[in-house]
């Protein structure tokens, strides 16, 4: 039977066959809390009584069966050998002189017969809601000793809430982002007419919406991420963060592994694109050849592997590779060929270069069919080989394509996440608190950001990133001089 | 009617409608995210559950949203930040030790619900559970359910080898010596993913080990600990028992399919694995042969928490307790093998006589206690990196349960 409906039968059954007086219950309201009532008791037990039953209701009630037991406190003869002390998780707080209960084995609070007062605080009072609440001394087979005299109190302390977040800021600066947009349109579209240029005034209303849209939802978030990167920002106290200088960037100089995992970025990186671009460009060489047969089918069967969803790709390659998996299944081995590092590093970048082939191999098809025929026929007919043809003609004339192609492709790359983290998250393990074999600076961001919650290193670390791929970029560019043979 | 006198008429019924609307209260909203599988028991369970408590409460409406169990507390730590958290989430002891130090404006994210509860009502619940949902001096959920593992075996391939089936009354080298007999080119003895500290735990309080030391601070670095883990990685790298088994996936799927003649397994997985048609049979860990202590899993907690956030926290209680009630653990108990966290349902006949949950309760008084704290949370990763870098040959596993100490006291100053 239920706890409370076998006390409240017995001390139904038995309510004033003993004579002692009810104890005097008051509410103290000054040290109410939310969701607890304090009372205070007087009452002198008997010598039969051997707990205090705390009762409740929010009706009024006579009996303790229209009442709900809250809680127990026990009545004994000797404190020897019991501490004194706050309950493991508040089960009951309660006080004797001003000082914590005592509390027996099963941490009951106690009180010393003899003891005149003592006081708790009831947990689980509804806030706001008048309650009844009545303390009923009990004998050891739980018959009361007193009569019933429940008082009336109630808790009007509010609960503590979280605080709205203070997104005030955010709305004042991309409120600010989208007048500044307007306004130095309007300043340029202005100049514009004092010029004589005004076929042209009407275009920046139709560049409004773009730029705004990729001022507050790229530019922002950037600038935001550079802010965060000079702060202590952490899962540990958000929206809390303050200035900490280049502290990040030293945290992140400092990591250990750093080196590391920078090379195999670069690794991935480089290895992944000349992957791309020489089988993309030589899948393409093939198929744009004359006399192909099935070439619309070798496309398409080719490009597959773009046309699926990355994820699953990924992740069908996760399983081939397994040792159950159909790799070794094929061989007769049972390999596991992500449990070492190198051969991790080498699984990931396999995959991804599969995954990565079909793009490269249909931008270059297109621009390979953009090249005139009549310089290959030229050249046939003076006798120019195969391979001097491809060097000599098809190269120079893709290099307006290729460079472009092969830093986006860089940059993808570079900033490639599903793959490593589908495959192996970054794993196998090199070394403690350091980036896992196969982490790249973004898998390994990703763990700073949300495995460790280091908001502010993590953004260190993609401004660092950011920066590398812009020289990169800027170099790549300018050595390659790609831009000159557009202009 | 003429035109003049529509407008007022309409104004007054607008305004006759408002008055209604104002005095129609509407039901208190509570939203809920879970992280049960889309189509799963526990999502048939749970939805009953709910179904119950609104044909119970018409006064609450409960907004069910499923969350996937990866994703889902980035998503509340994320919802915490923007100001929507949902009102009561479901989250595991683990979970909780990761968010537990976590604020938001300098508040939690999760309410203390000691204040919520009598003491006649939080003494309904196993100490255990209790202790498990419990971050510092706050009790940050209400417990629903736990599970612990214990041993699988295949009867069949026990049969066909002539082995005897374990018992409980096993110890280790029994433990090894049956694999070893029951592997062959098609079967694996036992199939354990070594490199898993999860499975690595029941080893550690066996062999005289600990996770934590009495203050709390990481201890992983004992000799008990440092001989465990040799003998667990040599069930791979020595005996050849274990397969190739490298995740938790390859290690269930090899069992399902009748690959393997053992498995260090929980209930979740219990149906799974009768319904492939394997005559399951079931015992207790062993006793490690040399301290002669039984293996001791770790036990999982899941328990209902309520956000700091929420505007509706008495309704949002009202509903953890509906979840965690008796009759709601029964049905969790009978329908997904859960071990239940309330005292009168562990003196259920039916519960601790099922033949399927009986073992598993069995088991699950010999659980590693861990306290729910952020460095119980952390020291997962740094055991599997312990237990990788010994398993490779980097390290001896003394240096690497050391190293792995430092770390942790290390990333505790963050």
């Amino acid at each position: 039977m239920h706890l409370a409906g076998f006390a409240s039968l017995l001390a139904l059954a038995s309510i004033g066959a003993a004579g002692d007086l009810a104890p005097d219950v008051t509410a103290d309201p000054a040290k109410h809390e939310y969701r607890r009532i304090h009372v205070d008791v007087r009452h002198a037990p008997g010598p039969e009584t051997t707990a205090y039953q705390v009762w409740f209701s929010e009706q009024p009630f006579s009996s303790v069966a229209d009442a709900e037991l809250h809680s127990t406190v026990l009545v004994v003869d000797s404190v020897a050998g019991l501490a004194r002390g706050t309950p493991v998780f508040d089960i009951q707080d309660c006080w004797l002189d001003g000082l914590p209960a005592y509390r027996d084995a099963d941490d009951f609070p106690v009180v010393l017969r003899g003891t005149a007062s003592w006081s708790c605080s009831l947990s689980g009072m509804a806030p706001g809601v008048d309650q009844w609440i009545a303390v009923l001394p009990v004998d050891r087979d739980g018959r009361s000793t007193s009569l019933l005299s429940p008082i009336q109190a109630r808790t009007d302390v509010p609960d503590q809430r979280t605080p709205e977040p203070d997104t005030l800021h955010i709305t004042l600066t991309l409120v600010s982002i989208v007048l500044a947009v307007i306004v130095l349109l309007s300043y340029l579209r202005r100049r514009d007419i004092r010029g004589g240029r005004v076929q042209s005034s009407r275009a920046y209303a139709y560049v409004v919406p773009a730029l705004i849209g990729l001022a507050t939802l790229t530019f922002y978030p950037i600038t935001y991420g550079v802010w965060l990167a000079f702060t202590d920002a952490s899962q540990s106290h958000l929206g809390q963060e303050s200035w900490n200088g280049l502290a990040n960037f030293a945290t992140v100089g400092a990591s250990p592994g750093v080196v590391r995992v920078f090379l195999f970025t670069m690794v991935w990186t480089f290895s992944n694109v000349a992957a791309h671009v020489a089988l993309g460009l030589l899948l393409a060489h093939v198929l744009t050849r004359p006399g192909v047969r099935g070439r619309t089918a070798y496309r398409t069967i080719l490009l597959l592997p773009w046309a699926i969803p990355g994820y699953i790709s990924v992740l069908a390659w996760n399983g081939i590779l397994q040792p159950d998996g159909l790799l070794n299944a094929i061989l007769g081995t049972a390999a596991d060929f992500t449990a070492t590092p190198n051969a991790a590093r080498l699984s990931v970048i396999l995959v991804n270069v599969w995954l990565g082939i079909p793009f490269m191999m249909m931008v270059l098809s297109g621009a390979l069919q953009g090249i005139g025929t009549d310089m290959f026929e030229a050249a046939e007919l003076e006798g120019v080989s195969r391979w001097d043809q491809f060097v000599h003609l098809t190269l120079p004339n893709l290099k307006g394509i290729l460079v472009p192609i092969s830093l986006l492709g860089f940059i993808f790359t570079f900033n490639n996440f599903n793959t490593i983290y589908l495959m192996t998250r970054g794993n196998p393990y090199v070394g403690f608190g350091e980036p896992g074999a196969t982490d790249t600076l973004v898998t390994y961001v990703f763990s700073v950001a949300f495995d460790y919650g280091q908001y502010g290193v993590a953004a260190a670390w993609s401004v660092a990133i950011f920066l590398l791929l812009v020289a990169f970029s800027y170099v790549y560019v300018k050595r390659s001089g790609v831009m000159e043979v557009a202009r | 009617m003429s035109h003049k006198a529509v407008i007022p008429a309409a104004l007054l019924f607008f305004f006759c409608s408002a008055l209604l609307a104002e005095d129609r209260s509407d039901p208190v909203p509570v939203k809920v995210w879970h992280t049960f599988g889309a189509g799963s028991m526990e999502e048939r369970l749970f939805t009953r559950a709910v179904d119950g408590f609104s044909a119970e409460h018409p006064g609450i409406a409960v907004q069910v949203v499923g969350i996937p169990y990866l994703q889902n507390l980035q998503q509340f730590i994320n919802a915490a930040q923007a100001g929507v958290a949902p009102d009561l989430i479901r989250l595991s002891d683990t979970e909780l030790g990761k968010i537990g130090h976590i604020t938001v404006e300098g508040m939690p994210l999760l309410e203390d619900l000691r204040a919520h509860l009598t003491p006649v009502q939080k003494r309904t619940y196993l100490p255990d559970s209790l202790f498990a949902m419990r971050y510092g001096e706050s009790l940050y959920a209400l417990p629903a359910s736990r599970s612990g593992m214990t041993l699988l075996y295949n009867a069949d391939i026990f049969d066909g080898a002539g082995a005897a089936y374990p018992t409980d009354l096993w110890r280790t080298e029994d433990l090894l010596r049956a694999a070893k007999t029951l592997t062959t080119d098609e079967v694996t003895g036992l199939a354990l993913p070594v490199r898993w500290s999860y499975w690595f735990v029941p080893f550690i309080a066996a062999s005289g080990g600990r996770l934590l030391d009495d203050a709390g601070n990481p201890a992983l670095s004992s000799p008990g600990t440092a001989r465990a883990m040799e003998w667990v990685l040599d069930l791979a790298r020595v005996h050849g028992v274990t397969g190739s088994v490298n995740s938790i996936e390859a290690m269930s799927t090899r069992f399902q399919t009748g690959r393997a003649a053992m498995v260090i397994d929980g209930s979740w997985n219990w149906d799974r694995y009768r319904e492939s048609g394997i005559r399951l049979g079931q015992s207790l860990l062993p006793y490690d042969a040399e301290t002669g202590e039984r293996l001791a899993p770790m036990i999982g907690y899941f328990g209902w928490s309520v956000a700091k956030q929420s505007g509706v926290k008495a309704a949002a209680v009202k509903l953890a307790r509906w979840l965690t009630s008796a009759a709601v653990q029964r049905d969790f108990a009978f329908g997904t093998y859960s071990l239940p966290t309330l005292i009168e349902l562990m003196s259920d006949p039916e519960i601790t006589g099922h033949p399927v949950l009986g073992g598993f309760i069995e088991q699950a008084r010999f659980g590693t206690p861990t306290p729910t704290t952020r460095i119980t949370a952390m020291l997962f990763e740094q055991l599997d990196t312990a237990l990788a870098l010994t398993y490779d040959g980097s390290m001896t596993a003394g240096a690497a349960l050391e190293a792995a100490d430092r770390e942790l006291a290390k990333m505790l100053k963050w």
